[in-house]
């Protein structure tokens, strides 16, 4: 009885954790274009992307969530008076990705910062531009500050993608309610779910661990 | 039309913050008391109480919500027993789970606080031949006032983790949008008030609790002035 839910399961996990990978890296790509925006030179750039960014941050996740998958629909009808229905999968990406990226701007502006201004300087010494110096000088040496910050916050977004089983996602959690409506065995395929997040949590601690100790190995000298 | 989304939604602003203000208490006892116990050092307390913490801070609030609300159903036992009425109410269920979430949260934050307490003052209290616990009772006041700006983060963590018991039934802010939704399919407007409400809210809340941040640690700045 058990054993026969197993596969079922085990694609819901593959799913839940191939949902918040994609949203991860396009939640990274578009963190540091926010960045960069709220870097900008010109105020009437910089100062929209403050107030959209905290605007983000103040909103509950599953409003987002909801906003984006019915919302797109609606949006393409007002605009092209075509009804086109977006796949719930994009749409928890792009939700995913934009929560992430809220917060996760934060952190990586943060780190920046705290990129000492010589490093600039040095870098328009030897002529290069600004884009150059950005990607080939500081953007290496971000990660080594941001990192602890963003790994909070990809176990949130590992954590929020059970919003996204809401729009019909066949993930984690959607997969154990509708095993839960089979099998009428609410507290097994709930704390089921809940035991997989918490293996996915706790690996990936492990690894960031590892990951953090590597990026920061230069700082602690060589045993 | 507006208006009339807007009165609809309205009505769940009262659930929403009673819910908040309710969980808060419960998760801020509950934490109070969990770093106590964190604090006294005894090795097998210590352990259970990391395994709850692990347990809910490393699955989603989402999952707790059922778990807690449709979860116990399943045991004969429990719907028999004297807990069932408390158990099968989706508003008590809804407070629980965002208390026990809420309460893991926050005994982590206490607990970073009080090790964050300077040696020197552990070593005054033993110095005056204070025992642990009468040690923690001074030393957990300050170390809480040092912790309210992380904790202001959690209040509003919690009012927004509120909007998750419109899942399990609860008409609250997020409830009266999507059931609105349901009839009127109008999501940009209908999600769109629902997130001009919470973002009142949350923004009001901000402001107050960094009013009041100013006001506690008053202390810390009087000793930069004074240096």
């Amino acid at each position: 009885m058990f054993f026969e839910y197993l596969p079922l399961m085990s694609t819901a996990t593959l799913m839940t954790l191939g949902l918040a990978v994609c949203s991860l890296i396009a939640g990274l790509v578009l963190a540091i274009f926010f960045v960069v925006l709220e870097t900008n030179k010109f105020v009437c750039v910089r100062k929209p992307t403050a107030i959209f960014v905290t605007l983000l941050r103040g909103l509950p996740e599953i409003l987002v969530v909801l906003l984006i998958y019915f919302g797109s629909t609606e949006l393409v009808e007002k605009l092209t008076g075509e009804y086109i229905e977006f796949s719930p999968f994009l749409c928890g990406v792009i939700a995913l990705a934009i929560i992430f990226a809220a917060y996760a701007s934060q952190t990586l502006r943060g780190a920046i910062q705290a990129i000492p201004l010589g490093q600039w300087e040095s870098g328009a010494a030897l002529g290069l531009s600004r884009g150059y110096t950005f990607v080939n000088i500081i953007l290496p040496q971000v990660w080594r500050h941001a990192l602890p910050g963003l790994s909070n916050q990809w176990l949130v977004l590992l954590k929020d993608t059970a919003l996204v089983s809401l729009i019909g996602v066949d993930d984690l959690m959607r997969q154990a309610s509708l095993v839960n409506t089979n099998t009428h065995q609410p507290f097994t395929w709930y704390s089921f779910a809940a035991l997989l997040y918490l293996i996915i949590t706790l690996v990936s601690q492990f690894f960031m661990r590892k990951l953090e100790m590597r990026f920061t190995r230069f700082e602690r000298g060589v045993k | 039309m507006f208006r009339e989304y807007f009165m609809e939604i309205a009505r769940g602003i009262p659930t929403s913050l009673l819910l908040t203000a309710v969980a808060l208490a419960v998760a801020f006892v509950l934490a109070l008391f969990l770093t106590f116990l964190l604090s006294m050092e005894n090795k097998p307390v210590k352990r259970v109480i990391n395994i709850f913490l692990t347990l809910f801070t490393g699955t989603p609030l989402l999952v707790q919500f059922f778990l807690i609300y449709s979860g116990p159903g399943q045991f004969q036992w429990i719907v028999n027993s004297a807990l069932w009425p408390l158990l099968s109410n989706a508003w008590f269920c809804a407070m629980f789970a965002l208390a026990l979430n809420s309460a893991a949260y926050s005994t982590q934050l206490f607990h970073g606080a009080v090790k964050a307490i300077p040696k020197g003052q552990w070593e005054s209290c033993a110095a005056l031949g204070l025992s642990r616990l009468q040690t923690l009772k001074i030393l957990i006041p300050y170390a809480l006032k040092r912790a309210l700006p992380s904790y202001s983060n959690e209040i509003i963590l919690v009012f927004k983790g509120t909007s998750l018991a419109s899942t399990i039934t609860i008409m609250d802010i997020m409830g009266y949008a999507r059931q609105l939704y349901g009839t009127e399919y109008d999501a940009i407007t209908i999600y769109g008030i629902a997130g001009v409400i919470y973002l009142v809210i949350t923004g009001l809340m901000t402001l107050l609790l960094r009013k009041l941040e100013h006001k506690v640690l008053a202390f810390e700045r009087l000793e930069v002035e004074k240096a």
